[in-house]
């Protein structure tokens, strides 16, 4: 059997086979079994409320069971709410497209990316809280207080109302594409990275260029990443729900109602458990429908990328990739240095609003150099924040720690525990439908049990959900890293005597940005987190989004504080993530490279 | 970078260390007595310092803000019962009675007060406290405006109506209406209400199940609304500002861009009014005038009463009782847009007028009818009623009131069930 790859001829000789062959199956000792126990344990946490939510959906106020809790879909507001939902899936999968877009010009125009990347990777550290409120201040109807309004007046006269109807959805696009865009980008520009320069030479002599070019070499390639680009933008889409509630003025939240703020309502509001367990179930069963196409690139046991033959140290300086033009470079230098400003704008918005006095910031704009002073910081920690910030700092840490100390044995049972090859599939299946899984489907049961427990308020059992709501991602990305070893070391360590030590010993130098990048990503997703402790927790656990968003009901007169207090609960996340990015990048795309 | 790093990793861990060391309560461990709100912002920085001045507690005390959706907190399917609701619409009160604990025997007296009794009051055991009381039917104004146009306060529905198309005249915007809000809008047609037919009023106030679209009282309101809002130029900023505007922008536009010059806006409003005044000695507030001539001036109240979700423990009635201390409240007070029940002294000079008007006997006193007509008066109900109300007459002259009046009469009908 022989292969041909890139001018070289590659033959596998195989060997005879000697002795008598022996009936039956290999024997799996039991021991790594108990490794996915406390996987098995945590993900109850989910699993049963999802249960319960799943039977309640199907159960008739009678006691039988059937299919009359779905007629609440028939209600003119929750059509409209799941029409929303869709729409949003579109913007996530255009983003995507955009994200793709931008990264290859930045592959193209090397140089873009020196101010580009931290400029798109501040967006993603903060909240979708604190974007939306930015935004929001972006964006009032004020020309004396909000941006857009004031450029516009300025240049036509007169401005619309921004927030107003039908407009608020540029409000909220916006919003979810300056936090989004840069993750895209930056997997995407991994991704790119990747590619062996000898296979593009390759299609370059042979003259695919152009389109032809992207089918053919780019888009095959990327697929896993995009699998995984696609999957997180879905979920976060259909998520939308903490940005309705703070970008949208009151009377246009019956326009941008989404399914998931539709199902709030109804708890709320005291809706048969029939009905809104229905609903819960329709929301998950349209991420799960997107997340199965979206998912298809992660079936795969190892990312599908070309492997070099020769190592590239040793490559010929002239089959390396060239090196760009000094005007190539400088253009992607300045275009990098502009888009990078404007991207960082929002940002420079929060502070400079910060930065003034509460009744300057309601008053003026961020521009205005009336009373500056750290006057709003006071007033955001005499709302409580400090209090709120230690609290969630103390439920981030737990919630990563307990993550870490269960994922990592769960991801390698996965990878490398000598599974049967079903269960294998079965529990990776099964993680992947939990990864998807809106916080919907479980959060009411959860809450009425942690109530019942006498747990209601603890940080520990909120840090605990959260735990458990991390942990498919994380053991799904971090069995990616543990397959990526090479399989021939691994098989070698399999079949000798020091199994388990050996095994590890080949994977743990590969498994390390995984595992930075699920600490990481999972202490900046809890300490950002709203939507989770607001359903399940009830506003009283105090995580400080809920400080922010106390705040922001009465918009202008808190535009300061709201700043500050939006400023103060960001630096934490986003310094995490600049000085981790690089690594969180690699741990997403882990496999990626040879 | 490995020092770094390991510096940042020490100084989290060494935060987490103190943290945890000194405030169990952070963990969630110490029981501490939960009090759900509505307020934020200025108000709930002034509820703090209302808590601080408590002195010494042998409990923690934590304040979970539920704004509008404060409703919740003592719903079947609560996510967590706080142990005291600050209640802003006391018309719960008798539908969850179930779900209530009664008030101490030694406070009970004060919840059977003049208009609180009806509410608080069931099966003559008493199951919420007046915290703060709202007066709704006040008007902030410029004087400078109407001085610019040689009018005074109006004391006559129509005189509104005047002073409205004479400001407009003069290029000046009558109202800033901060349609974002929707409890502005309806307070604005309860005042309207009130004063045009108490009788109405009281009846859907008091009926078991309201029907307001089948209320002739009702039509006429909206009527006489209409014609205040779809007066041309009438509204700062046109319908589609006002819908986005909640109340603090509606201040601030009359009283920090001085874009408009009156603004319908509760007693609470005038810390709001003060602190983004552009000039502090321009400011004035009149009360809602009588629709007709001879008739009673329409005093709308609102406020926030404690009420205990069961069970209780002895830490929330503890608190309750300091918080019904007369003495208790005096911080607010003394920041400014609050009103206690039966207090007349101490208070600025715009609000001991209001705080008088209460007390008047005699006045057409009324509690805030959407707090007490249930889900009806609420987001899915009255308030969008009358937001669609807004937006298909806002500016375009009394020609599409009456129509406008049936669509919102058959809207309500719809939401009435």
């Amino acid at each position: 059997m022989g292969l041909q790859s890139n001018g070289l001829s590659l033959e596998i000789v195989g060997r005879e086979i000697s002795g008598r062959p022996v009936p039956g199956k290999p024997r799996r000792p039991t021991g790594p079994y108990l490794l996915g126990l406390p996987a098995l344990l945590l993900s109850c946490v989910l699993l049963i409320p999802i249960a319960v939510t799943v039977v309640a959906a199907f159960k008739r106020p009678d006691g039988s069971f059937g299919l009359g809790n779905f007629a609440v879909m028939g209600d003119p507001a929750a059509l409209h709410a799941v029409g929303n939902s869709l729409a949003w899936i579109a913007v996530a999968l255009g983003l995507v497209v955009v994200g793709f877009l931008l990264a290859l010009v930045s592959y193209r125009l090397p140089g873009l990316s020196t101010f580009l990347q931290p400029a798109l990777v501040i967006p993603f550290a903060v909240s979708v809280l604190v974007s939306g409120a930015t935004f929001r201040l972006i964006y009032d109807a004020t020309p004396e207080r909000g941006t857009v309004t004031a450029i516009w007046t300025e240049l036509f006269g007169s401005s619309p109302v921004w927030l107003g109807p039908g407009l608020f959805w540029l409000v909220l696009v916006s919003a979810f594409g300056w936090t989004w865009l840069g993750y895209v980008v930056s997997l995407f520009r991994a991704g790119l990275d990747a590619i062996p320069d000898d296979v593009s030479r390759t299609l370059t002599t042979e003259g695919v260029t152009g389109w032809r070019r992207l089918l053919a070499l780019e888009l095959p390639l990327l697929r896993p990443i995009t699998g995984v680009v696609t999957l997180t933008l879905v979920i976060a889409a259909v998520r939308v729900f903490d940005l309705v509630l703070i970008v949208v003025p009151g009377p246009m939240q019956r326009d941008a109602d989404v399914l998931g703020l539709n199902w709030w309502r109804a708890t709320s509001t005291g809706e048969p458990a029939g009905r809104t367990a229905a609903m819960g179930v329709v929301l998950f069963a349209i991420v799960a429908a997107v997340a199965v196409i979206g998912v298809r690139g992660l079936r795969r046991r190892r990312w599908a990328m070309p492997v070099s033959v020769v190592p590239v140290s040793v490559v010929r300086p002239s089959v390396a990739r060239s090196r760009p033009s000094r005007r190539a470079r400088r253009i992607g230098w300045t275009v990098g240095f502009a888009v990078g400003l404007i991207w960082i704008l929002p940002a420079l918005v929060l502070v400079a609003t910060a930065l003034h006095s509460p009744r300057e910031a309601g008053l003026r704009g961020w521009w205005s150099l009336h009373g500056i002073g750290l006057e709003s910081f006071a007033a955001a920690a005499n709302a409580g924040l400090l209090r709120a910030l230690l609290s969630t700092l103390l439920i981030s840490a737990v919630a990563t720690l307990v993550l870490l100390v269960i994922a990592v044995p769960t991801a390698y049972l996965v990878a490398w525990g000598g599974l049967p090859h079903w269960l294998g599939r079965v529990v990776t299946s099964a993680f992947v439908v939990l990864a998807v899984t809106p916080v919907q489907m479980y959060a009411a049961p959860l809450r009425d049990a942690i109530g019942t427990a006498g747990l209601a308020g603890s940080r520990v059992a909120l840090a605990l959900v959260h735990a458990a709501a991390g942990l498919p991602f994380a053991v799904l990305l971090l069995r990616s890293a543990f397959a990526s070893a090479s399989p021939v070391l691994v098989a070698e360590a399999l079949q000798g005597p020091a199994r388990q030590s050996a095994v590890l010993a080949t994977v743990q130098r590969r498994y390390r940005p995984a595992l930075v990048a699920v600490a990481v990503l999972e202490f900046a997703l809890v300490w950002n987190d709203f939507i989770v402790g607001f359903l399940i927790s009830g506003p009283g656990t105090t995580p400080l989004s809920l400080v922010l968003w106390g705040e922001a009901r009465q918009f202008s007169a808190s535009s300061g504080t709201v700043a500050a207090a939006a400023v103060v609960a960001s630096i934490v996340p986003v310094v995490l993530l600049l000085s981790f990015w690089p690594t969180v990048v690699r741990g997403l795309t882990v496999g990626s490279k040879p | 970078m490995p020092t770094s790093r390991r510096a940042f990793l020490g100084a989290s861990a060494a935060l987490l260390a103190t943290g945890c060391s000194g405030t169990a309560d952070v963990l969630g461990l110490r029981r501490a007595v939960r009090i759900a709100v509505s307020w934020s912002g200025q108000e709930l920085r002034a509820f703090h310092s209302v808590l601080d001045g408590l002195g010494q507690l042998d409990y923690p005390v934590e304040v979970l803000p539920l704004g509008d959706d404060i409703s919740t907190a003592f719903g079947p399917r609560s996510a967590r019962r706080p142990d005291l609701v600050m209640l802003p619409q006391p018309g719960l009160v008798p539908p969850h009675q179930k779900d209530l604990e009664s008030m101490p025997d030694d406070l009970a007296a004060r919840g059977r007060a003049r208009l609180w009794d009806e509410l608080l009051v069931v099966d003559g055991t008493t199951y919420g406290l007046p915290f703060k009381t709202a007066h709704k039917s006040a008007v902030w104004y410029r004087p400078s405006v109407l001085r610019q146009v040689g009018l005074k306060p109006p004391t006559q529905w129509s005189e509104w109506l005047y002073l409205n198309r004479t400001l407009s005249l003069s290029g000046i915007r009558p109202l800033a209406l901060a349609a974002g809000d929707g409890w502005v809008l309806t307070d604005f047609l309860e005042n309207v209400l009130l004063g045009s037919s108490p009788s109405t009023y009281r009846a859907l106030a008091t009926a078991a199940h309201p029907r307001p679209s089948e209320q002739p009282g009702v039509a006429a309101a909206l009527r006489l609304l209409g014609t205040m809002w779809s007066a041309p130029g009438a509204l700062a900023g046109g319908v589609e500002r006002s819908l986005v505007q909640q109340f603090p922008d509606a201040i601030v536009e009359v009283f920090g861009h001085r874009r408009a010059a009156m603004v319908l806006a509760s007693d609470f409003a005038e810390p709001v009014v003060r602190s983004f005044a552009a000039d502090p000695d321009d400011i004035g507030m009149f009360t809602f005038p009588p629709i007709s001539p001879g008739a009673a001036a329409p005093v709308v109240v609102g406020g926030d009463v404690m009420v205990l979700p069961k069970p209780t423990s002895d830490d929330a009635r503890d608190l309750v009782r300091r918080l019904a201390a007369p003495a208790a409240v005096e911080p607010w007070i003394a920041e400014g847009g609050f009103l206690a029940d039966g207090v007349t002294s101490g208070y600025s000079p715009e609000l001991t007028r209001l705080a008088l008007q209460l007390v008047t006997p005699g006045a057409s006193l009324q509690f805030d009818l959407s707090d007490r007509l249930g889900p009806l008066g609420d987001i899915n109900g009255l308030w969008r009623v009358l937001t669609d109300f807004l937006v298909r007459i806002g500016g375009r002259g009394t020609d599409v009131v009456p129509e406008a009046v049936e669509a919102a009469l058959a809207e309500l009908k719809k939401v009435e069930g």
